[in-house]
């Protein structure tokens, strides 16, 4: 597994899973906590990502 | 009665506690919490075993020389047996030249770090804090 994109949603997909059982009583909460903490891991991962694309490695 | 169920629960909290340590969701399936404890077994057991498969590091480092690698050896053991299973196994020292390491590190590390939060809702759970 060496493509970033994958082991972004990965992780992005197990932790949001961990946290929404954790935080979450009922189903539906728990199903709309974990999309929005997944969509929020990925569009975070990107916008830093783009943010530093400039800077040299 | 409601100080008898107050301590049978209370006396549920260090198995659970335990068992959850041992095995992630372990905790919640012996307080019969079973889609909880399914999710956590298969979401942090998932995070380990890929971890591992990208060639993390799982060397034990408890020393006051590095509290950084004492810290991140902490998060790694706080997932249990499978830290030790894996490092019987063979797989304790990663490859650092690897693509995947710091990845491998990350989701090992992560994974033990949920792990803290899961056996603390088992903790409240037996406690009768949460339901």
């Amino acid at each position: 597994m060496s493509s970033h994109l994958v082991v972004l949603l990965t992780f992005s997909a197990l932790v949001s899973a961990v946290f929404a059982m954790l935080l979450r009583e009922d189903t539906t909460s728990r199903v709309r906590f974990a999309v929005t903490a997944f969509g929020a891991f990925v569009l975070s991962a990107v916008i830093v990502g783009w943010i530093m694309h400039p800077f040299p490695s | 009665m409601a100080t008898v169920v107050t301590e049978t629960r209370r006396g549920a909290a260090i198995p659970a506690c335990l068992f959850a340590w041992l095995l992630p969701g372990a905790g919640h399936l012996y307080l019969r919490r079973t889609a909880k404890g399914l999710v956590f077994l298969g979401a942090i057991g998932t995070l380990f075993v890929l971890g591992v498969a990208m060639d993390a590091r799982l060397q034990m480092s408890l020393g006051l020389d590095d509290i950084l690698a004492s810290l991140f050896s902490l998060a790694q053991m706080a997932i249990g047996v499978p830290y030790f299973a894996a490092r019987a196994m063979g797989f304790e020292a990663g490859q650092v030249t690897s693509v995947t390491h710091e990845y491998g590190n990350t989701f090992t590390a992560v994974g033990g770090l949920l792990n803290i939060l899961v056996i603390l809702d088992a903790y409240d759970t037996a406690v009768g804090r949460k339901p």
